[in-house]
C-alpha cells in the first residue's frame, strides 16, 4: 500500500544549528495549504518549510506512539527525529492519493524496527523517567492507587505485551485512522489487523487486570 | 452466538470504526450475560486508561534537531553542486585532481602576474596624486618604517570597516522581524561574531533575547550576550527579560547566565521564580540551585 522507504540505520544525524517553527509555520500560511496532505505535496515539491507546520502538528501524537511503543523517552525522541528525517528524505515517495498521517505511522514502523534490531532489547518495562509516576512505591502503595499509579501501571502492562500487539493496539487508538490504513502500516490485511487489535486489546486486558491485583515492587 | 464468540467481538463495540451487524445481538447477550457483560465492562475500562494515559512531550532537542534537518536539506537544495560534492564519484576524484594540477602550475602564475600588474598601476595613480601635496617640504621617497605604518593604518581601517559592515549586516537581519526566523537567527550570530560590538549591537542582541518570537533565537542571543556579561546593561537585560520568558529551556539559559555573571541583584527575581508554582519544574529547581551559588 505504501511506498516502502528504504532502511536506514536509526544512529543517523545530530545537527547543531536551531531552527524553531513559528516564521516556517508563518511561510506555510502564506502557501496556504491547509490539509497535512496539501502540506507534504508541497514538501514533496521543494517546499520544505511545510514540514516545520507538518511537525508541529503531528510530533506530539508520534512522540507519544512511540514512547509508548519503546517504554523510552530518549529512544522515543531519537526515533521521532530520524522520522521526520526520513520523510525529507524520502519526500518524493509520497503518494499524490496517500494518507500522510498513515505514511508518518508507516516510517515510524520502520524506524522503530530499526531501533528494535539495534538496540536488539526488548522494551525495559519502566523507564525511570516515568518512575514519577508512581506516587509511592512502598509496599502498601498498591493499597491506596493513585491515577499516576494507574498510569505506571498501564505503562508496565504495555511493555509486557508483545511489540506486534502494542504497535497494532496503538495504531488502533488513533481516531484518525481507519483500520483500512491500520493494515496498510501493518502490511496485512484489513480483517487481520482487526483480529489483531481485538486480541491486543484483550491481553491488554488481561497483563493489566493482573497487574491491578499486583502492585508493583 | 456462544460466550466465546461473543467475547471475540466485544472491541467492536467499543470503537465505531468496526461497527458491526452483530451488534444488536451481542448487546442483546450482554444483557443477560454477567461474565460477559464483566467482560466487557474491564475491556472498556482498560481502553479508557489507555486513552487517558498522559501524553508525554519531547524535550525542545526533537524540535531543534527536526528544523535543523529542514534547514540542512533546504541548504542541500539551494546549493547543489557544494552538497553533491562530497556524492561524486570516487573514480572521477583523479582526473579532477590532474586538471586541477594543471590550473595551478600555468593559469595560477599568470593570474599572479596579472593581479601584481594591476596593483602597481593602481599605486602609482594614486600615490602620486597624493604625496607632494601632504608632505610638499619632505624627501621624495617614504621611508620603509612610514610605509609599515601607513600598511597598519590601513589594515586597522578595513578591520574596522569589515566590522562596521557585520555589524549593519547584524542590524539590519535582528531588526527585520517580519523575515523568517532562520535569517533572524543569522542576524544574532553575525552580531556575535563582531569583536568588538557597540551599544546598539549589544542593545539589539537585549532585545531579540527579550522580545524574539522565536525561543532558538533568543537562546543565541543569550549565547551571544555571554562574553559582555560583565556589562550592568546586560545583565539588566537579562534579568528583566527572565520574568516574561516563557520557554523552560532559555529561561534555565538566563538562570545559568546570571549565576555566571555573579549578579546578586538577580536574587529577588529567581526567589520569585522559584516560588512560581506556574514555572516549569526543572526552571523551579534551577533557579533554587541558582539561589544557593549566588
Amino acid at each position: 500500500m505504501f511506498t516502502a522507504a528504504p532502511h536506514i540505520p536509526v544512529d543517523s544525524c545530530s545537527f547543531a544549528v536551531n531552527h524553531p517553527a513559528d516564521d516556517l509555520v508563518a511561510t506555510v500560511d502564506t502557501l496556504a495549504p491547509t490539509s497535512d496532505h496539501e502540506l507534504m505535496l508541497a514538501v514533496r515539491g521543494g517546499e520544505l518549510d511545510a514540514l516545520g507546520e507538518l511537525f508541529e502538528r503531528h510530533h506530539g501524537p508520534l512522540f507519544g506512539f512511540l514512547v509508548k511503543l519503546t517504554g523510552h523517552r530518549a529512544a522515543a525522541e531519537d526515533i521521532a527525529q530520524v522520522v521526520f528525517e526520513r520523510m525529507l528524505k524520502y519526500r518524493h515517495t509520497y503518494r499524490d492519493e496517500g494518507s500522510f498521517t498513515a505514511w508518518m505511522y508507516h516510517l515510524a514502523r520502520r524506524c522503530a524496527s530499526d531501533h528494535f534490531r539495534k538496540t536488539n532489547a526488548a522494551p525495559h518495562a519502566t523507564d525511570p523517567v516515568d518512575l514519577q509516576h508512581h506516587a509511592d512505591e512502598r509496599p502498601d502503595a498498591g493499597e491506596t492507587a493513585s491515577t499516576g499509579d494507574d498510569h505506571a501501571l498501564l505503562h508496565t502492562a504495555l511493555a509486557r505485551l508483545d511489540r506486534d500487539d502494542r504497535e497494532v493496539l496503538l495504531l488502533s487508538r488513533f481516531q484518525e485512522l481507519s483500520f483500512a490504513e491500520i493494515a496498510g502500516i501493518l502490511e496485512c490485511s484489513v480483517g487481520a489487523a482487526k483480529v489483531r487489535a481485538h486480541r491486543a486489546l484483550h491481553s491488554l486486558r488481561m497483563v493489566y487486570l493482573k497487574l491491578q491485583k499486583e502492585p508493583l515492587t | 452466538m456462544t460466550c466465546a464468540r461473543i467475547r471475540e467481538h466485544l472491541p467492536s463495540l467499543l470503537d465505531d470504526r468496526l461497527a458491526t451487524a452483530a451488534a444488536r445481538e451481542i448487546r442483546a447477550h450482554l444483557a443477560g450475560c454477567p461474565d460477559c457483560e464483566r467482560e466487557f465492562t474491564t475491556l472498556s475500562q482498560t481502553l479508557i486508561a489507555l486513552d487517558a494515559m498522559p501524553a508525554p512531550t519531547p524535550s525542545p532537542r526533537l524540535r531543534a534537531r527536526v528544523y535543523a534537518a529542514i534547514a540542512a536539506e533546504q541548504h542541500a537544495l539551494r546549493n547543489p553542486v557544494t552538497s553533491a560534492e562530497p556524492a561524486a564519484p570516487v573514480a572521477r576524484k583523479p582526473a579532477t585532481r590532474s586538471g586541477r594540477s594543471l590550473w595551478f602550475w600555468l593559469v595560477q602564475p599568470l593570474a599572479a602576474a596579472a593581479l601584481l600588474v594591476l596593483g602597481f598601476t593602481l599605486g602609482n595613480r594614486s600615490i602620486p596624486a597624493t604625496a607632494p601635496v601632504t608632505l610638499p617640504s619632505a624627501t621624495p621617497t617614504t621611508t620603509p618604517a612610514a610605509a609599515d605604518a601607513a600598511t597598519q593604518r590601513e589594515l586597522a581601517d578595513l578591520r574596522k570597516k569589515v566590522d562596521s559592515m557585520s555589524q549593519l549586516v547584524g542590524y539590519s537581519l535582528l531588526q527585520q522581524q517580519s523575515r523568517s526566523s532562520n535569517e533572524r537567527l543569522r542576524g544574532v550570530l553575525t552580531s556575535a561574531a563582531v569583536e568588538k560590538p557597540d551599544d546598539k549591537t549589544i542593545n539589539d542582541l537585549i532585545g531579540a533575547l527579550a522580545l524574539d518570537p522565536s525561543a532558538n533565537v533568543r537562546l543565541n542571543a543569550l549565547e551571544a550576550l555571554y562574553p559582555h556579561a560583565d556589562q550592568e546593561v546586560v545583565r539588566a537585560g537579562v534579568l528583566t527579560s527572565l520574568p516574561r520568558e516563557q520557554s523552560p529551556l532559555v529561561q534555565i539559559s538566563m538562570i545559568d547566565f546570571l549565576v555566571a555573571s555573579r549578579d546578586r541583584e538577580a536574587t529577588p527575581a529567581l526567589q520569585k521564580l522559584s516560588a512560581n508554582p506556574q514555572a516549569d519544574l526543572n526552571v523551579r529547581e534551577a533557579a533554587k540551585r541558582a539561589l544557593t551559588q549566588l
